[in-house]
């Protein structure tokens, strides 16, 4: 228990900061990108890989696991270091944790942009990454809590409580959410089904949000907040209490994302509260952060770091304070599927993440190089550019979403809807060149942190090994044993009582988990059939193109949704889509019933709209799928795939495989044939077929002449 | 590195002559911040004593310099020199023992009370102990406790080496015999968090599951869901019930023994009721049951209690005398100079007693003179000669060089303990008056118990299949807990209110004991008075800037408390200059003489300035003469100064109906200011022994039944009244210094707003009562539906949150909104962060 | 909707990892002081200029058998 020397390790440090930058930049070029997508979908759409259905998941994955996530390692491998009073357990972990991060993050820049995607929000990724993730994450993790044993400080600050947080629970929700069986070495189909498959992959996205781009920053906001302003938090006791309160119910929250979607109502409004509940433990971080600088508001003027800091905090506490409001029925049935979400997401993406990120980049960069900021001045042109940059980008999204949402529902007196879909996306677009000036803004300022951060490097010296030292643990009290002694009779009850209670729940999942997998999939619609072999891989081509980006397949039960797409949605009409195609977003109209009803179109406009958008509708912003008239569909994994699916419960008769392929052929020659009446020469063996055959099969399972069977379901 | 046993009064290697600053210039210690002049410097940095500097310099030897970027001057006013044995008892293995918590021969582990413990600089110093003793190998604070746990290796250094160096930089560690500091308990108060912890985890997630059944409106489309809910329900209701519920089982339990039915009773009553019903609904199926209730019930109950214990870790409310007398005395035997336990002291042993330290018990004066204060005793610090022969009572302050005496009477039997000793007349009173809610409990649960019987009678007569779910819910929705929550919620925020203005209670029951007060008593000096200002004037011929300064200089040499006092106001009325000092020599109790550029200058006592006679009649008096050259040049009277305000608050008090009483140890020399200030209806009383305070407010109380009586004093000589008033106040300009055992402390800055404080406490009684007016309305909206037997778990589950939830809300802002209307004074600072 | 049984079983379960973990850090006195360490990691242990070493590791720096038994 002698002062011990040692060594705080700052290249594992520098290596995160380093990709962090890297990664950060990447990914807002391709935000920016997919932001002109639709600002000029001609020239910025180079089909196939830069589309915007499969940049888009790009962009987000990007920015939420290789820019955030490296932030949020950087952070972690300087506090905790110094929070405990030791160096990391082990370096080689540390090592790896880094390289496999960025493999991981490569491997995603490869997969996405070739189509090669799961489908699911946020986690699009392919199983073998999945697994890769998961190894990653253990060690990530295995390093940590080595480092926890070993630290030379007993107390844990509140920090490393959010650390840990986020390392179990980011756990949990990735394993839950990527059961999914492999069919080929790149594909694979998410084990749940429809309405199971939304509500698992959305309480999987919302707790995304919740502990990656959350907990874990609040983590940091406790640590580099008091370091940048050299005061302790305003009051630790509440950092304490809102951690725990946070940790004991954050976890329930999702379901609202799914509003008046097929989900059973009480469920929609289970979301709907813990959603409500969670302002509070929120907004005990927002105004701990705040409230630190109380008396210090002048120092914030001075110095740029704050300054990032507390725009940061601020975003976060509008944005905590906005997603319940979303969450509620009323402002939800406007807001959702409109550009209204987007805003909301950058305002916590650019505001919290990004602006905390930039202000302990601009904090950490030159202790570690043990030298001053090249330019402070440059860091504040950075921070305004930035603000800027964030408002040029909400401000047109809210403004866009509002509009959009008041166009869907409005009617004229006749009663015929007054906008066709196609009139509300023209008229968003300057909306979203002033969005895409705001990202640009946003980038340039990031560019200008590049260069200062390169300078100060290039003026400094790394210290590789910080040398610190502290002595080691005491040994502990003897008096506190002591009074172990004669407490013990009354502490007994709480490890007894807890153990009970986890040995039920356990068994009550052991018990449930069977019944889940049989029932989960029984179709409750008998009109309801699996799809065929020919609808099934064009399903998985509109997956691989990522349409759900832009395409809902969802009908809420409003006049104006039933009136423009058709009868509302069913859960039971999902029971076969592995995965489920609900999407967030409608930057096109809806899809549930394209082949259905009024919406149904010949199979000649599909081709030409596919084949050339802008010249079916005018003002479409929609990319040319062209490629796919090229393309020839691959059959030789037809017979996997309905394996996979029996195997998930869709009725396929036994040994259909085998003339699944013979089936397939037909279907496509039916619609080749259609198609050359209208003298279009295109081969029955292209991809395009299979995609055609697809939307001409989505809703129709539900006709008039059963809807009344559907609806008493 | 050694630290010098001394701090020598001329320090060697000081400049005779400083660098020049201008005279207006006021500048700041570096180390502890008063204001001083350039006469002491290193490295161009200026301090107000050798201490300071001393301190400074050992820091900047260590690299510790960091210790002074934290915060402005962080550092604490070394108190001058300490006598080199003054820790002597600590080699004493006894008294070691009860000092130290844990020791095997390589470490041990002691943990200290520090009080002066004040910003974050204090935390870091003590934190670095290591870097400047050798042997201290761990060190940590707790700073709301004012805690310091020290780890050091016995091999290397010991425990008294390691509290010289804390004395030393300034933390001098408050060592006693109760060690109040040190030894307090907290386990309790994990348990409880931990009962809080366990019952907030299952509350949310009980309430999780049953909304589900809510918002289906009972029928949930798949009935094997519900049925797991409920069930994972129960298990979690499980640890709430058994757990962290089990405090009000075991309360309202031993109140039943003592056949008294206390606020717990109804609550574990309800806790009871409300889980077997649930239990039998959901293992018969009849239904989900009331266990969201039942454990938000627990979780609202305790987070009230939690917040209502809110107590001020630093501060100890019950020390008794045995905190103010030293550890280990010096006696003298056969076999030379023993260091003994206090406790051990028997009539007739030879006491050996240094400068500046305590007599530890009364006895006969062997040497032929000594100069002693009774500051802690009686309040006055002017300085009473004794000779050979004379009685010395314990608590007596010692000025002039060692003396020994001859113990008469055992520390426990003298004088001054005997104010303890004497059985307190209230003994449990205080106890009992814990809340006056419960006897409106009392009759809330006879209430209670009465509608249920009668909605029983109803349905035994309508349809007796309804008399259980009536009856049972019935008890469940009129738990009182929106009762105990609007109590426990109000005391606990004025706690804190109350504190944010500097007075801390010990306890909320002193809250009803302040608002019923009618009767104040003041102790004069060091309560209404300054304890550490003076009214300095000089009488004779005024003094030119050139002496005045000289002798300003003179005195800055001193660290007797007069010459400190006698500096400032020089210092303040002409400014600094730039003196050699040369032959400067103290006599301890008498006066100070020193060369000042050629001038030769006296100041101390009539007799030693004179050389006249000395004897009582030259001291007592609070003047101070000086001569120059010889020359009487005349005399510095040192009176007391009132605090700010003092009229005002007296003013107030007086139109508010109080009936007031101003004690004063010393003579009556102040009866006419302090009757301009309270006038004449206040009674006013001099020369008070402290037996006689304690002897008046019991008088007081006994003549008057009626009287609730309010005793303000600081020190030692007010504990005795402070004990037997109804709500004894012990002033203290440190609030985290020692403090006789009293009900509340309060930091003299806010002595003035004594009027408001209790206009405050008496509005809490209103807050309470109108919050019981609301949830007793909430209750009937409940009953009504339970009577009816048609309470749904759903409006259970809505009105208890929403009936707790706003009552906390209204009392909460109640409270915060008559705290600013009443203008209590409100100052942040380290004592009243949360 | 028997995925909420999955859902709600996980979610439970970590919330109840966490209760664990909350009972630990009270017990080990975690919480014990709520305003110390607030204010001591805002220090930095580097050591005095004085005793500043090479940039080599030390024997600290390598992984040792845990130490810390705590009260």
């Amino acid at each position: 228990m002698q002062l011990e020397k040692f060594h705080y390790d700052n290249r594992i440090v520098r290596n995160f900061a380093y990709a962090t930058v890297l990664w950060g930049v990447v990914g807002m070029l391709v935000g920016l990108w997919v932001a002109m997508d639709l600002v000029f979908p001609r020239t910025f759409n180079v089909q196939p890989w830069f589309n915007f259905g499969r940049l888009r998941p790009l962009h987000t994955n990007a920015v939420i696991f290789a820019f955030v996530g490296n932030g949020i390692f950087m952070g972690y491998y300087y506090s905790l270091q110094r929070l405990l009073k030791t160096r990391m357990a082990s370096d080689v972990l540390s090592r790896i944790h880094f390289w496999g991060w960025q493999l991981i993050i490569v491997a995603a820049a490869i997969t996405l942009p070739l189509g090669i995607t799961t489908s699911k929000e946020y986690a699009e990724l392919e199983w073998p990454i999945d697994i890769a993730i998961t190894v990653i994450w253990v060690i990530f993790g295995w390093n940590m809590f080595a480092t926890i044993l070993r630290r030379r400080e007993r107390h844990l600050y509140v920090a490393i409580w959010f650390y840990i947080a986020t390392f179990v629970t980011v756990a949990v929700l990735h394993i839950v959410n990527s059961f999914e069986l492999p069919v080929t070495f790149l594909k694979s189909y998410s084990w749940y089904a429809g309405v199971q498959d939304a509500l698992v992959q959305w309480w999987y996205g919302h707790n995304a949000v919740a502990f990656f781009l959350t907990t874990p920053y609040l983590g940091l906001m406790y640590y580099y907040l008091p370091k940048a302003a050299n005061r302790p938090v305003f009051s630790y006791k509440l950092s304490i209490i809102h951690f725990w309160a946070l940790i004991f119910i954050y976890i329930w929250a999702g379901p609202h994302h799914l509003l008046y979607s097929a989900l059973p109502n009480w469920a929609q409004s289970l979301g709907i509260v813990f959603s409500f509940t969670l302002i509070f433990p929120s907004w005990g971080g927002m105004i701990n952060g705040l409230l630190t600088l109380r008396g210090a508001w002048d120092r914030v003027r001075e110095d740029v770091i704050l300054k990032f800091l507390v725009v940061a905090v601020t975003a976060y506490g509008m944005a905590t304070f906005e997603g319940p409001m979303l969450s509620l029925k009323t402002i939800n049935a406007i807001s959702h599927f409109t550009d209204w979400t987007i805003a909301h997401v950058h305002v916590g993406g650019l505001g919290w993440n990004g602006m905390l990120t930039f202000g302990i980049l601009y904090w950490l960069i030159p202790r570690i190089f043990g030298t001053q900021l090249y330019s402070r001045k440059l860091a504040n042109t950075h921070f305004w550019v930035a603000t800027l940059g964030i408002l040029f980008y909400a401000i047109p999204m809210y403004w866009a979403g509002f509009t959009q949402a008041s166009m869907w529902k409005q009617f004229t007196e006749s009663g015929q809807l007054k906008y066709t879909f196609l009139e509300t996306v023209t008229y968003l677009r300057p909306f979203y060149a002033m969005r895409s000036f705001g990202g640009a803004l946003y980038l340039t300022g990031a560019l200008l942190m590049v260069y200062n951060l390169y300078r100060t490097v290039r003026q400094g010296r790394l210290i590789a090994n910080e040398e610190a030292q502290a002595p080691a643990l005491e040994k502990a009290y003897t008096r506190h044993t002591g009074e172990h002694w004669h407490r013990w009779l009354e502490r007994k009850p709480v490890p007894f009582l807890l153990a009970t209670l986890v040995v039920i729940l356990i068994g009550g999942i052991i018990e449930m988990v069977p019944t889940f997998l049989v029932k989960s999939n029984i179709p409750t619609i008998a009109s309801v059939k699996p799809y065929s072999p020919l609808e099934l891989q064009g399903r998985d081509i509109y997956v691989r193109e990522g349409c759900y980006t832009c395409h809902s397949q969802m009908i809420r039960p409003f006049r104006s949704e039933t009136e423009r797409y058709g009868e509302y949605s069913k859960a039971g009409e999902f029971v076969y889509d592995h995965p489920f195609q609900w999407g967030s977003k409608r930057t096109g109209p809806d899809l549930a019933r394209e082949g259905a009803g009024n919406n149904r179109k010949t199979n000649t406009w599909h081709f030409n709209h596919l084949d050339d958008p802008q010249a079916i509708s005018t003002g479409s912003i929609m990319p040319s799928y062209s490629f796919l008239i090229d393309h020839v569909l691959d059959t030789s994994t037809t017979r996997a795939k309905i394996r996979a699916m029996r195997t998930l419960g869709v009725p396929y008769g036994p040994g259909y495989e085998d003339q699944a392929n013979r089936d397939l052929v037909n279907q496509a020659n039916q619609i080749a044939a259609s198609l050359h009446k209208d003298s279009i020469p295109v081969p029955a063996n292209r991809e395009i077929i299979a995609v055609i055959a697809y939307l001409q099969r989505l809703g129709t399972d539900i006709g008039k002449s059963n809807l009344a069977e559907v609806t008493n379901k | 590195m050694a630290l010098p046993k001394t701090i020598p009064v001329t320090a060697a290697g000081r400049p005779l002559r400083t660098d020049p600053a201008p005279a207006s210039v006021k500048t700041q210690c570096f180390h502890c911040g008063t204001s001083c002049d350039h006469s002491i410097g290193a490295d161009g940095r200026y301090f107000c004593c050798d201490g300071c500097r001393f301190v400074y310099q050992l820091l900047q030897e260590n690299g510790l310099c960091n210790y002074y970027d934290l915060t402005q001057t962080p550092g604490i006013r070394v108190m001058g020199r300490f006598a080199s044995e003054k820790f002597a008892y600590l080699d004493h293995p006894e008294i070691q023992q009860q000092l130290i918590r844990f020791t095997d021969g390589r470490q041990t582990q002691v943990s200290f009370y520090l009080p002066q413990m004040h910003c974050a600089s204090c935390i870091w110093l003590l934190e670095n102990l290591r870097s400047l003793q050798p042997g201290i190998l761990h060190s940590t604070t707790h700073f709301q406790r004012k805690e310091l746990f020290v780890v050091f290796d016995p091999g290397q250094t010991t425990l008294r080496k390691v509290v010289e160096l804390l004395a030393f930089v300034g933390y001098e560690p408050y060592i006693s015999l109760d060690n109040a500091g040190a030894r307090r308990e907290r386990k309790v108060n994990r348990r409880q968090l931990i009962r809080i912890g366990v019952a907030g985890f299952c509350f949310s997630n009980i309430m999780m599951l049953s909304f589900p059944e809510y918002f289906s409106s009972g029928s949930m489309d798949l009935p094997y869901l519900r049925h797991l809910f409920s069930y994972l329900n129960l298990a979690l209701a499980l640890p709430v019930f058994f757990y962290s519920a089990a405090g009000f089982f075991e309360s309202a339990w031993k109140g039943l023994r003592q056949r008294w039915l206390n606020i717990d009773a109804p609550i574990a009553l309800a806790i009871l009721v409300t889980f077997t019903r649930s239990v039998y609904e959901i293992l018969s199926g009849a239904g989900p049951g009331y266990l969201d209730s039942m454990s938000g019930i627990v979780l609202f109950m305790l987070a009230g209690r939690w917040f209502q214990d809110k107590t001020y870790d630093s501060f100890s409310f019950d020390r008794d005398y045995k905190a103010y007398f030293p550890l280990g005395v010096t006696v003298i035997t056969s076999a030379g100079e023993q260091v003994a336990t206090i406790n051990s002291l028997a009539k007739g042993d030879q006491v050996l007693v240094r400068s500046r330290e305590m007599v530890p018990a009364d006895g006969i004066l062997q040497s032929p003179e000594a100069r002693v204060d009774y500051s802690f005793v009686s309040g006055e610090n002017t300085p009473v000669i004794r000779r050979r022969g004379e009685l010395i009572y314990a608590g007596a302050n010692l000025l002039s060089g060692a003396v020994t005496l001859e113990v008469v009477r055992p520390v426990s039997q003298s004088y001054i303990t005997q104010l303890w000793n004497q059985a307190d007349p209230r003994g449990d009173r205080k106890n009992t008056e814990k809340s006056f809610i419960h006897p409106w409990s009392r009759y809330f649960t006879l209430v209670l118990l009465g509608i249920a019987l009668l909605a029983a009678l109803y349905w035994w007569v309508a349809d007796p299949t309804q008399i259980l779910p009536a009856v049972t819910s019935s008890l469940i929705v009129a738990c009182p807990c929106s009762l105990l929550l609007s109590a426990t919620f109000t005391y606990g925020n004025m706690l804190r209110q109350f504190g944010r203005g500097h007075l801390y209670l010990k306890n909320a029951s002193v809250i009803e004991s302040l608002s019923r007060v009618n009767t104040i008593v003041f102790d004069k000096t060091g309560t209404l008075t300054h304890a550490t200002q003076a009214d300095i004037s000089f009488e004779g011929r005024p003094l030119e800037p050139g002496e005045a300064r000289a002798i300003a200089a003179l005195a800055a040499q001193s660290v007797h408390p007069m010459s400190r006092l006698l500096r400032d106001w020089l210092l303040a009325q002409h400014g600094t200059g730039n003196y050699s000092v040369s032959d400067f020599t103290e006599y301890p109790g008498h006066g100070t003489e020193a060369r000042i550029d050629g001038r030769f200058i006296r100041l101390g006592s009539r007799a030693f300035v004179t050389g006249g006679d000395s004897g009582p009649q030259g001291s007592g008096t609070g003047q101070v003469l000086v001569s120059l050259d010889g020359a009487l040049r005349g005399a510095f009277r040192v009176g007391n100064r009132y605090r700010d305000g003092v009229p005002e608050m007296a003013a107030g008090l007086l139109a508010g109906g109080y009936r007031l009483h101003v004690l004063s140890g010393d003579h009556d020399a102040e009866q006419d200011r302090l009757r301009k200030m309270f006038g004449p209806q206040t009674i006013l009383r001099f020369n008070q022994s402290p037996h006689d305070k304690r002897a008046y407010i019991e008088r007081l109380r006994d003549d008057d039944p009626s009287a609730v009586v309010l005793m303000l004093g600081d020190g030692l000589n007010d504990a005795g009244a402070l004990l037997c008033s109804d709500a004894g106040i012990a002033v203290s300009e440190h609030v985290s210094q020692f403090t006789p055992a009293s009900d509340a402390i309060l930091d003299s800055d806010s002595l003035t707003a004594v009027d408001r404080f209790l206009a405050y406490a008496r509005s809490g009684k209103r807050v309470v009562t109108q919050s019981f007016v609301l949830s007793i309305l909430y209750n009937l909206v409940g009953l009504s539906f339970a009577v009816r037997a048609a309470l749904s778990p759903l409006v259970a589950a809505i009105l208890m949150p929403v009936s707790s939830v706003s009552i906390v809300l209204f009392v909460t802002a109640a409270t915060s909104l008559a705290a600013r209307r009443r203008n209590v004074p409100r100052r942040d600072d380290a004592h009243t962060t949360l | 909707m028997s995925v909420l049984v999955i859902l709600i079983s996980v979610s439970i379960l970590v919330a109840g990892g966490f209760l664990v973990a909350f009972l630990w850090s009270v017990r080990k006195g975690q919480f014990d002081d709520d305003y110390t360490p607030s204010v001591r990691m805002l220090f930095d242990d580097t050591p005095p200029p004085a005793s500043r070493a090479t940039d080599s590791l030390s024997e600290a720096d390598k992984p040792s058998p845990v130490k810390t038994k705590h009260s």
